[in-house]
């Protein structure tokens, strides 16, 4: 008892702290606690001298910030858009944002948006801007953060202080209610004209992650009672948008009328004019202390940035330091040495095209300074390797042909141009692993051959790229040979070289049949027990023939799964041969379940993965927007 | 109503239609009360199971036939559990190892344990030791076979194991010397059709001897496979005519007709259609294996015989890759690609000889 009543007082004490020290910093807590106030109140003159140390505090700070500030402010702050013009989003992207919020606003009914779109495409910025344009006060969520360590505090604190306790997820809920309830207060000089309010959540609870149906249940409150726009910004990873597609479902969507918009990376051009815009202005500012880097630099951070407009506008600061400067120089001498001895040669025109490939090898090659990890969609990925791109061999002059080493005669029949693409390196690109890669390449090959002699080939490699990854000993070695197998060996058997045009990509059918293979089975082990047959008997000889029999003893169970099983029916080949057609952005999924067991490889296609986007937004384009890729339609495809 | 094949399946050595020698040498064996550890292998069909029942049954007497089915639940050292099926009567314990994949020595090792180390209680009355069918032993991993060699002499004392399989080239020297092997061959032609006969006469139904003779030819000399066709003609028509069609399983005649579609085209998008006959196959709980061998079947049937060589040589170098790899699919397209390719050259290449 007495222990308790101690520790008691010692949890005050520590509350205590909690509140001054966070008081002292003046972080506005968007959802302030009920019982941290109190004690406040119950000590003014501490206050007050807390109060007026702080204001010391902040005048020396700012003016220690006016010195430090055009020094260590990263740029992205500096520069971030304050007009729509600054935005460096397409038009029509902002336009339909506008459109919704202007909407959603005069209503009294408030309603949801949802921004998706690659990190660093300006989603944020697009809703800062536009609500300072529109006169919308933003109330953004942060997740509260603990300031102790759990370990610190007992079970019986626990229980006590409630508050500590209160599980983000509550307290989300209560933060939607209360700032779609009660608008601001109105502060004496802020003028203010606006009550207008729009609820910003970036920031999502870590719990509705994993329960996406709390947030769900949250929302619905929400709507019923809604007042004021709110906007969720999800950023899409490099799985594809996964993460909203776990927080909003299609049905979540509709039943809210939740408003999608989905961002594209920022594109190339206007990447640069918003980096060559910061540059001249850091360059206005003459202050010696930043090098502003060369037209030539910026064009490299912007294709390196894939995209990402914060990363590319960081790179651009740290690049134009004075000391990285000179590192730089050299990281990049390495680079630029080779493009300088192409420009030596001969310009004429059939050159142009070569240029343009070996442009993009250089961009292909890794960046010294804010280079980001390129990653392809599947289907580019697929596409590259199904169809072939090999060198054109009037590219080469004269001169160049006697230095290519020529085969000899008898293996003449091997002789392919020059691969436009790296295989390994496509198969990386590909975020998946190579098992899984060589199966969707198994599954859609032989729509680009039009030789039974190539497909021989080509079947003969698939083959041995499967027996690389046989033992599951070294499977996780061998998977890298054996797509490397599988993609080297689809693109050398493939000898015709004709372009296919447009071929529709489909998920492989493998892992759905393989454990449709392995669940029939087990089942009709299970359910015709009593025969006491060893499986290859009983599923070859014993279920076909029961489906043939007139035979009383059986039950339910038994008689469908013969019907479904025993016979094999015309009807049953159509329905089953349908094919899920792969999407343009679709992530490629593998899913495994722990395995550890030889032959038993338990991998599972994520069936019902097949999301659309709404008819208004474009396709997405490659975070490689820069590759130049035909433009391929996706049209749902049926096998007869 | 129970099928033909379990109604009319002879319950003891006595019964047995044929292999009357080999029976009367299993009699004589347990004559004396004891017996060595029995390997028992022969084709399927051939009545390898009747006859080791019928073995049990000398040896314990009626007992043996009240079978009950047991799940037992087995926790490996790795903390996994199994779970396997065993059918089990008082004298004896009868189990699939292979049931459990990857995981079959821990089956052997644990389950074997406890059956053998468990004394019977009368021994005046009962034999003293237990008996352990294994059934698909070729099917066990080469761990579990080792781990079988020793629990085969270290319970020598409490109990004996009959093991039972399609063919003795996959189970390990060790075992096969220790045991006793039985081989049990396929019926004769003539043995299948006095079966087949004596069986509608005691159903009361009259079988023409062609009829017999074709049935027994069709199902490859398999009893049990003459026997369910027998039955299939009985519910397609009766009485039975001479020239009756005898029915085939649906996947042997669907194979046929993916044999039939190799043949006819060779091109990728045929094969394309070959791929999705051969998933539907294996959707239908056909293995890989079979549908390798059944399409070979049919293809040596259909190419010339300067081919055949060729081709089942090629069988041959994909049924091993499929034993060894991961994924069926692969295995199965590349021998149809192949074949295609070969038998497109061969056409090709008779076209130019009869041109010039």
């Amino acid at each position: 008892m007495n222990k308790l009543s101690v520790r008691g007082k010692a949890a005050a004490s520590r509350a205590n702290d909690w509140v001054n020290s966070s008081f002292s910093d003046l972080v506005g807590e968007s959802c302030s606690l009920p019982g941290q106030t109190k004690g406040l109140f119950q000590k003014p003159e501490l206050k007050k001298a807390r109060k007026r140390k702080v204001e010391d505090y902040h005048i020396s700070s700012l003016l220690n910030e006016v010195v430090q500030r055009d020094l260590d402010e990263p740029w992205v702050d500096r520069y971030s858009p304050s007009s729509q013009d600054e935005l460096a989003v397409h038009k029509k992207k902002i336009e339909e944002v506008e459109n919704w919020m202007n909407t959603h606003s005069c209503s009294s009914k408030g309603g949801v948006l949802l921004l998706t779109g690659p990190s660093g495409c300006g989603k944020t910025a697009t809703v800062r801007v536009l609500s300072e344009e529109l006169g919308f006060r933003i109330q953004e969520w942060v997740n509260p953060t603990n300031t102790e360590p759990f370990s610190m505090r007992s079970q019986e604190e626990w229980k006590t202080n409630s508050m500590f306790s209160r599980p983000q997820q509550a307290q989300f809920q209560d933060f939607l209610l209360r700032a779609n309830k009660y608008s601001c207060l109105r502060m004496r000089g802020e003028d203010g004209v606006t009550d207008k309010k729009l609820i910003l959540v970036e920031d999502m609870p870590n719990q509705f992650y994993r329960q996406s149906s709390s947030l769900h249940d949250n929302l619905r409150l929400f709507m019923r009672t809604s007042r004021c726009p709110l906007v969720f910004i999800v950023s899409d990873s490099l799985s594809g948008d996964r993460s909203s597609r776990l927080l909003f479902p299609k049905e979540i969507q509709e039943e809210l009328d939740i408003t999608c918009i989905s961002f594209n990376p920022v594109a190339p051009t206007t990447m640069m004019k918003v980096l060559t815009r910061i540059s001249t202005q850091e360059a206005g500012k003459s202050c010696t202390k930043t090098v502003i880097p060369d037209k030539k630099v910026l064009e490299m951070l912007c294709s390196g940035s894939s995209g990402d407009i914060r990363s590319a506008i960081n790179s651009l600061q740290f690049s134009s330091l004075p000391d990285t400067q000179s590192l730089e120089n050299d990281l990049w001498r390495m680079q630029k040495d080779k493009p300088l001895v192409s420009k030596g040669k001969a310009f004429s025109k059939t050159n142009q095209r070569k240029k343009k490939s070996k442009n993009k090898k250089d961009e292909e090659e890794e960046q010294a300074i804010g280079g980001k990890d390129a990653s392809l969609f599947l289907f580019r990925a697929l596409g590259k390797i199904l169809h072939c791109k090999r060198g054109n061999p009037d590219d080469f002059e004269g001169d160049d042909v006697s230095t290519v080493p020529v085969l000899s005669t008898h293996l003449s029949h091997h002789h392919r141009e020059t691969l436009l693409v790296n295989p390994e390196l496509v198969v990386e690109r590909s975020h998946m692993s190579g098992e899984f890669f060589n199966l969707y390449l198994h599954q859609n090959y032989l729509d680009f051959f039009s030789e039974v002699e190539d497909v021989d080939r080509a079947s003969e490699y698939l083959s041995d790229a499967d027996l690389f990854t046989s033992n599951w000993t070294h499977r996780s070695i061998m998977e890298d040979y054996s797509s490397s197998v599988a993609t080297r060996g689809l693109l050398h058997s493939n000898s015709q070289q004709v372009s296919v045009g447009f071929r529709p990509l489909h998920k492989p059918n493998w892992l759905l049949i393989n454990k449709k293979h392995r669940e029939n089975c087990l089942s009709a082990q299970s359910l015709f027990r009593n025969f006491c047959l060893t499986p290859v008997s009983l599923q070859t000889e014993l279920l076909p023939y029961l489906a043939k029999l007139t035979n009383p003893m059986r039950n339910q169970a038994q008689i469908t799964f013969i019907q479904d099983v025993g016979q094999m029916r015309e009807r049953n080949y159509y329905s089953r041969t349908k094919l899920e057609a792969l999407t343009d952005k679709e992530p490629g999924q593998l899913e495994n379940e722990g395995e550890e067991e030889d032959k038993m490889v338990k991998e599972e296609d994520q069936g019902g993965s097949e999301e659309g986007l709404p008819a208004s937004q474009p396709q997405p384009t490659t975070s490689q927007a820069l590759l130049e890729e035909e433009e391929l339609n996706i049209e749902e495809y049926d096998s007869d | 109503m129970s099928l033909w094949v379990d109604k009319y399946r002879p319950t003891s050595l006595g019964k047995l239609d044929f292999h009357k020698e080999q029976a009367t040498q299993l009699k004589n064996l347990v004559q004396c009360g004891d017996f060595p550890h029995l390997l028992v292998y022969g084709p399927s069909g051939a009545g390898k199971k009747t006859r080791i029942m019928g073995l049990l049954r000398e040896l314990y007497g009626v007992g043996v036939e009240k079978l009950r089915i047991e799940h037992q639940t087995i926790v490996a050292p790795s903390k996994k559990k199994i779970e396997i099926n065993t059918i089990a009567s008082n004298y004896h314990l009868e189990v699939n190892p292979s049931d459990a994949g990857n995981q079959d020595r821990v089956v052997i090792q644990e389950l074997i344990k406890t059956v053998a180390q468990s004394q019977q209680i009368q021994s005046s009355t009962q034999r003293e030791f237990k008996v352990v069918l294994l059934t698909e032993v070729d099917r066990l991993t080469k761990d579990a076979q080792h781990a079988l060699r020793r629990t085969m002499e270290k319970y020598m004392a409490t109990c004996r194991l009959i093991l039972c399989s399609n063919s003795t080239s996959r189970v390990i020297g060790p075992i096969r010397s220790r045991c006793l092997a039985i081989r049990v061959p396929l019926p004769s032609t003539e043995e299948v059709c006095s079966v087949l006969t004596s069986v509608c006469k005691k159903e009361g139904l009259l079988l023409p001897p062609e009829l017999a003779k074709r049935i027994s030819e069709k199902s490859g000399r398999n009893l049990r496979k003459a026997l369910l066709m027998c039955e299939a003609c009985r519910v397609h028509q009766y009485p039975f005519s001479v020239d009756q069609e005898v029915p085939e399983t649906d996947w042997e005649v669907y194979l046929r007709e993916t044999a039939n579609a190799v043949v006819s085209q060779q091109s990728p998008q045929r094969l394309l259609e070959v791929r999705a006959r051969l998933y539907e196959l294996l959707t239908h709980c056909i293995p890989p294996e079979i549908i390798m061998k059944g399409l070979v079947r049919e293809l040596l049937n259909n190419c010339d015989g300067q081919l055949k060589t060729e081709v089942s040589h090629m069988a041959a170098h994909y049924e091993h890759r499929l034993q060894l790899g991961n994924k069926a699919i692969y295995h199965l397209e590349a021998f149809t690609a192949k074949f295609m390719a070969m038998y497109k050259k061969f056409m090709e290449d008779g076209l130019d000889d009869m041109m010039f």
